[in-house]
């Protein structure tokens, strides 16, 4: 698929199609949105993370000034959220719209007010009397699994939503043979998006019709509308999803969530439209949370460093219920997917669990499981060369794969499909001057300073669709995308895509493909997503997939409607189809650059004088297509990351002073938007590995409500950046493209670590296994340094 | 309800506000200013980020009537309808300074204020006077790149290629 002159926009640092409306404050969020005759609804959360309800007063807040409605659990109990994964032995969980008889975690939806205002609401909210009756938490992992803790669902057997177990054939002879092991365990810390915007929807229906119209703060319209669908046992004909301006997903805004049934349930019955905005707060309980594993993992090895068996034991806490659409298998299964990593491991036994907790329930955040699986494999290549005495650059250079390893079955299955995994640590060793940065920790460690520097590298499977997602046991396989390209008489075209921005700039990079194939300037391309009305059935942006698999589908439209520009073209300059050649503003006859037709003119005359078209044409310029990516295993994106840090040894606050990222993702659209792209997933890396955390008391509290508690990076945490591109492209993708949305997030929890444990290796050996690198648990290390150190 | 007077990006304002209403509410819901923008309403993220008589305030921690007799000013103040892009909104563009756009709005107000009371800064000085504003896409270094060429002129990155 090449198109007929050299690309002017593919590959460029253009300027953001989106950025003037919404530099002026002109973007349109949901919160923005004020349909007439809104009423504003308000939910009252659990306190408890388990316990029965025994009862709810909510008479008083139903005579407060201005409310409309009054829900409790048993006004919507015919409705609920299942996500059911076809995985043998998974056991169900529904997720009320409102806790009817139970609540299962602090910030469970137990109450709704629907009222004039916001202030209304709130006022009313307070006036609710809920009587929950404390029943035993399962708090963490180990008390959920307790023996003779009582299962948090009917009919269950024990809290653990699914057990699956892998080995490989010859796992055990490798290991039983390998001369040496290491053997550690990872904790991660419980954590989010926390996107800047919070959630909100406003739910809209229309009696006469019957129809839903939900705004939605979603990265995933079509797949809200199905799971609604289920939910309200509504046909998706009668419900339309929107998704305007969204301010932020990265995950934890790719899910169903029961406050959108509620608000479109509430709606129906009041038949006003109901709006919600989520306070911050709500959103530290309420809306899905992501990251926490616990990984045991050991490596076995021979003399030189070389692994031949790796074997990891994976829990994953996801609170108390099953997510529409991934289930509650997401983490635990793709961290025994991808654990292997970038290494040439060929013996793998993995055994990994998604335990049922009292906690908020466990949704996607960008990177899904890799952050945790790269933070294993590489802490565990740390210790692997500590124990041989080798250098960590040279350990990995002995694992890594290699060119001639492609396509590269790993252990677990998957297909990687091709990488520069040397190439991208060479490239990040001069990027950051590491020789540099290690002379800086020599005079640094003189001078009595910590100083330590931290490296990781990995593999990102992007773009992976069918093929993938069956495997992955959801109810819904998320494989192709598809857009729709249409030119109009004046010339201009419009890009109709399933996927949805919010924040990555396919507003532009979609622009930037159909202009090159279309032969238009940039500003001639309108790109339009997220109303499931508007925009043909596709899953959403997620998983690092929408350059490429929308990217494909804009490629594969834009060539359908450049083919009629050709054929009608022919057809007037008296010249054969085949001979035509689209360029910039004008199709001409290849070799006789003077024939030609203007491109607009030829637009205006196949809808405007459709007796001038060729037999057989119809006098319309749009083509819909689909792209999958074939065969769905994915294209594998690569990177590799170099930091350096300080701790200062009274507080134990660690501080990175530099990082630097090589990166490999194909053919890159815009460079400037990949490097927006790593640097954001970096800096929330960083928040995984220094700040965030989500920590609950002993009985299941949390306590981590505000940004007083819950500490995101900010200016002053984050370090310029040093960036550089390997550009490898995938065999299997349309260009070579690969996505790297999720990238940057992978590695600096890994790169963190390594670089704390660095920091302190001389004053005594210490395993750094746990993130956040809070202050605390940073100074704990180095006491135990310390300790270790005086005792060798 | 309490009569208030001020002026809003220029043009006086006369309102009946509920004495408990928000700054932040009282500009997007009473008077459509949606362009500022609400992320925790506990002074803490920055999105909300207005002028009160020149400084930047969290209009989530200020009552409407806190602001009668006032000046404030709003991203929409920055370039009117139809004008071309304020100098500090051309340099995010040019920089990629912006990704989902949602902090963008009460970042814009802390540089303004910036370049206002300390023009002349440097990175670091960047980062420490905009750490109150959280984004959460970024990573930040576009938006230093984007505050340093709009306080010194200097080249962003993002012009390199």
């Amino acid at each position: 698929m090449k198109a007929d002159q050299a690309p002017r926009y593919f590959g460029a640092r253009v300027s953001r199609r989106q950025d003037d409306r919404l530099l002026r404050g002109d973007g349109r969020y949901v919160a923005d949105i004020k349909p007439a005759g809104v009423l504003a609804a308000k939910f009252m959360r659990s306190h408890q993370a388990h316990a029965a309800v025994t009862s709810i007063d909510i008479d008083a807040a139903g005579a407060s000034e201005g409310v409309r409605a009054v829900f409790v659990g048993g006004d919507f109990a015919d409705h609920e959220i299942r996500c059911v994964s076809s995985y043998a032995a998974f056991q169900e969980s529904a997720q009320p719209i409102l806790a009817v008889d139970r609540v299962r975690h602090v910030g469970e939806a137990l109450i709704m007010v629907v009222a004039e205002d916001e202030y209304l609401a709130e006022d009313a909210s307070e006036l609710v009397v809920a009587d929950l009756d404390p029943l035993p938490a399962a708090v963490n992992i180990d008390a959920a699994l307790a023996v003779g803790f009582a299962p948090l669902h009917p009919g269950w057997r024990h809290n653990a939503f699914v057990r699956r177990q892998v080995k490989t054939y010859g796992f055990d002879d490798a290991s039983s043979s390998a001369p040496h092991r290491v053997a550690i365990e990872l904790h991660n810390g419980r954590h989010s998006g926390i996107p800047m915007e919070n959630r909100a929807c406003i739910a809209e229906h229309d009696r006469g019709t019957g129809q839903f119209r939900l705004h939605t703060t979603t990265q995933i319209p079509h797949l809200v509308r199905a799971g609604l669908s289920w939910a309200l046992g509504v046909p998706e004909s009668l419900i339309q999803v929107i998704a305007p301006d969204v301010g932020g997903g990265f995950g934890v805004k790719a899910q169903l969530y029961p406050e959108e049934v509620a608000c479109c349930l509430a709606a129906r019955q009041l038949g006003r439209p109901v709006k919600w905005v989520e306070d911050r707060r709500e959103h530290f309980v309420a809306a899905h949370h992501s990251r926490e594993h616990r990984h045991k993992v050991t490596g076995y090895f021979d003399n030189d460093g070389t692994i031949l068996a790796l074997q990891a034991d994976i829990a994953v806490d996801m609170g108390a219920y099953s997510v529409f659409p991934w289930t509650a298998t997401m983490d635990g299964g793709m961290a025994m997917g991808i654990l292997p990593g970038p290494y040439r491991i060929r013996e793998y036994s993995v055994a990994s669990m998604s335990v049922c907790t009292n906690k908020t329930p466990y949704g996607a955040y960008r990177g899904v499981a890799r952050p945790a699986a790269c933070f294993s494999i590489e802490r565990l290549m740390d210790q692997i060369a500590r124990h041989l005495g080798v250098d960590r650059v040279e350990i990995r250079n002995r694992n890594l794969l290699t060119d001639g390893d492609y396509p590269w079955r790993s252990p677990s299955g998957l297909v990687y499909d091709s990488g520069s995994l040397i190439e991208s640590l060479d490239a990040v060793v001069d990027l950051a001057d590491l020789e540099g940065l290690l002379k800086c920790q020599a005079d640094a460690r003189a001078a009595g300073r910590l100083v330590g520097v931290g490296l990781a590298v990995f593999t990102e499977q992007t773009a992976h669709t069918t093929q993938e997602f069956k495997q992955r046991g959801v109810p819904i396989v998320f494989g192709y995308e598809t857009a729709k390209v249409r030119l109009d008489a004046s010339g201009t075209a419009v890009v109709s895509a399933s996927i949805h921005d919010h924040g990555q700039g396919l507003e532009t990079t979609l622009a930037q493909i159909a202009a090159d194939r279309l032969g238009l300037d940039l500003e001639q391309v309108r790109v339009t997503y997220g109303d499931t009305e508007q925009v043909a059935y596709g899953a959403g942006t997620f998983a690092s997939r929408s350059a490429v698999l929308a990217g494909g589908a804009v490629i594969r439209a834009a060539d359908a409607v450049a083919d009629t520009l050709r054929e009608v073209a022919a057809h007037i300059l008296e010249a054969a189809p085949e001979d035509m050649v689209v360029e910039t503003g004008r199709v001409s006859v290849a070799g006789s650059p003077s024939q030609f037709i203007e491109t607009s003119e030829l637009c205006r005359l196949i809808y405007q004088r459709p007796e001038r078209l060729p037999d057989g044409v119809e006098p319309r310029l749009e083509a819909s297509r689909t792209y999958d990516a074939h065969p769905g295993t994915g294209a594998y994106t690569n990177a590799a990351h170099l930091a350096s840090v300080e701790i200062d040894p009274l507080t134990g606050k660690t501080r990175v002073l530099s990082y630097a990222v090589v990166e490999d993702c194909g053919p890159m659209i815009n460079p400037t938007i990949v490097e927006g792209q790593i640097f954001g997933g970096v800096a929330q890396g960083i928040g995984t590995a220094l700040f965030e955390e989500f920590l609950y008391d002993e009985v299941g509290q949390p306590l981590s409500t505000t940004f007083a508690d819950y500490l995101v990076p900010v200016m002053s945490d984050i370090p310029d950046f040093r960036v550089a591109h390997l550009q490898t492209p995938s065999p299997h993708t349309i260009g070579g493209l690969k996505g790297m949305g999720e990238g940057g997030a992978i590695a600096p929890g890994a790169v963190i670590a390594s670089a704390v444990e660095d920091a302190l290796s001389h004053l005594g050996a210490v395993t750094v296994d746990r993130l956040p690198l809070t202050p605390e648990r940073v100074l704990g290390y180095i006491d135990a340094a310390n300790s270790n150190g005086a005792s060798a | 309800m309490a009569e208030i007077s001020l002026i809003v990006n220029g043009e006086p304002a006369i309102a009946q506000v509920d004495p408990r209403t928000l700054l932040s509410d009282f500009l997007r819901d009473d008077l459509g200013l949606t362009g500022t923008h609400v992320g925790c309403e506990h002074g803490y993220c920055g999105a909300c980020t207005v002028l009160v008589d020149g400084a930047s305030a969290r209009s989530c921690l200020m009552l409407a009537i806190q602001a009668d007799a006032r000046s404030v000013e709003t991203v929409e103040s920055l370039s009117a309808n139809g004008a071309g892009l304020h100098p500090i909104q051309q340099a995010f563009k040019d920089c990629h300074g912006l990704q989902c756009g949602f902090c963008t709005p009460g970042l814009l107000m802390s540089v303004v204020e910036l370049a206002a009371t300390n023009p002349g800064c440097g990175r670091d000085e960047i980062r420490e006077h905009l750490s109150g504003n959280v984004c959460r896409c970024t990573g930040y270094h576009h938006i230093v790149d984007a505050v340093e060429r709009a306080l010194n002129g200097a080249p962003g990155r993002a012009d390199e290629s």
